[in-house]
């Protein structure tokens, strides 16, 4: 055997002879460090870290690209099923309030069945002005709707039909200041017409009511029957101010209507009045 | 402006107040939109036109809503009239002069609106219709002149200066 080759040999047993100390040392269960290995670990943290962290920053760059293109893919996927969701709860909503109307309407039918045959109309369009108050339903000759039909709600009355195609009807708003309803105040029974101002205002008068008249705020109007085309008894509104009138002799009341007039999306339209 | 056009924007116009711009109402007004297009048709047209123009438009309007022909016809003339007029006389190039010139011939329209109604036999208190109806209402249509038409006559006056 060669000298060099021996010397080989030999360092490659020295080598061996050492790792296996060292793996002998550095088995799993052992709790401390050796003081050469604490040491190293010491000396190496910063750079293992300044090296870890560069290759976070290298992996992260290299990865944005492929990440924006995904994060605006979902991003573009989410914000459409969010679109969609909520286009859901809105749809939903209004279902919900709808069946409230429409459960409301239902009572109310049942509860005036002895009274009045009532039709279930739906406000499809308003008066363009703001001078008067009028609206169009989606009910006409068809559904066996005929002038002069008084139109309401649960509430209180609307107004009455005043024009009537096949198909639709056109209905004078008892804030109109064409329309005149013969009422009387409830509390005192006494009478008057109940006139509209204008058709935007929401707002109805009473005038020339005798000045002694026991005529107070917060007073209930309601139809009087008389000689009226109106049935007697629906709910009008309530006093909301009274006033002198300029002449000295009679006063006038503002009142405010029961039903609100604009924000109506479904009536009533009495096709017949029982005995 | 083209017939086709003018009969676009009328019908619009009528078709949105019958319709959402309720939901756009403040304290019970909606702007009048087809006397805001006579109002703007002054301006770029002049006070003949203008005057022509609401007219057309009104009648259209009396036409669809059902409601006395003439009346938004004659109301909307006097207030394409005077803003051409006005648009003549003042320096419209200032939005708050061009909206104060389209609030004081809303106003006027409105009045006249008014004062057809009376001679239709239709009295309403003058206080009321004046503070809850005439003077909001125009100044809801001239705030919305601005808005709606401020881009175009804008570009108009420019092209005009132009030539």
């Amino acid at each position: 055997m060669r000298w060099g080759t021996a010397k080989r040999l030999f360092f490659l047993a020295v080598l061996v002879a050492v790792s296996l100390a060292a793996m002998r040392l550095t088995v799993p269960e052992r709790v401390r460090l050796t003081p050469l290995e604490a040491k190293f670990r010491d000396v190496m943290v910063p750079v293992q870290g300044g090296l870890t962290w560069l290759g976070r920053q290298v992996q992260y760059w290299l990865s944005v690209p492929v990440s924006m293109v995904r994060a605006a893919e979902r991003n573009k996927a989410l914000e459409q099923e969010v679109a969609r969701l909520e286009g859901e709860v809105a749809r939903l909503n209004e279902y919900m309030l709808e069946n409230q109307r429409l459960s409301g309407l239902l009572d109310y039918k049942q509860v005036m069945a002895g009274s009045f045959d009532l039709l279930v109309a739906s406000v499809v369009a308003r008066d363009p002005t703001n001078w008067f108050g009028t609206m169009t339903l989606n009910r006409g000759f068809a559904d066996g709707v005929r002038e002069n039909m008084t139109v309401l709600t649960p509430q209180g009355l609307v107004g009455r039909v005043v024009a009537v195609s096949d198909y639709t009807c056109e209905v004078l708003l008892i804030t109109d200041p064409r329309s005149g309803v013969g009422s009387l105040v409830q509390e005192t029974r006494i009478p008057g017409i109940v006139e509209g101002t204008a058709g935007n205002s929401g707002l109805a008068r009473i005038i020339h009511i005798p000045n002694d008249a026991p005529v107070e705020k917060g007073q209930t109007v309601v139809t009087s029957g008389l000689g009226s085309i109106f049935p007697k008894g629906i709910p009008v509104g309530v006093i909301t101010r009274t006033w002198y009138e300029s002449s000295g002799l009679f006063k006038s009341a503002e009142i405010r209507p029961f039903a609100p007039l604009y924000s109506l999306e479904e009536v009533f339209i009495v096709t017949a009045v029982r005995p | 402006m083209p017939v086709f056009v003018f009969l676009l924007m009328v019908g619009a116009a009528v078709l949105l107040q019958t319709t959402v711009l309720e939901y756009a109402a403040i304290m019970g007004i909606k702007p009048e939109l087809v006397m805001l297009i006579a109002i703007f048709n002054g301006f770029l047209l002049g006070a003949r036109e203008g005057a022509f123009l609401g007219f057309a438009g009104g009648v259209i309007e009396d036409l669809v809503s059902g409601s006395y022909i003439g009346l938004n016809a004659l109301s909307c003339m006097v207030a394409g009239y005077l803003a051409g007029s006005g648009g003549e006389r003042f320096f419209k190039e200032n939005i708050l002069v061009s909206t104060g010139i389209a609030f004081f011939s809303a106003a006027a329209g409105l009045t006249a609106n008014y004062l057809l109604l009376m001679h239709a036999g239709i009295y309403l208190p003058a206080l009321h219709a004046f503070l809850r109806v005439i003077f909001p209402s125009a100044a809801y249509t001239a705030v919305l002149l601005p808005l709606l038409f401020g881009r175009a006559l804008r570009s108009f006056q420019i092209q005009g200066r132009n030539s």
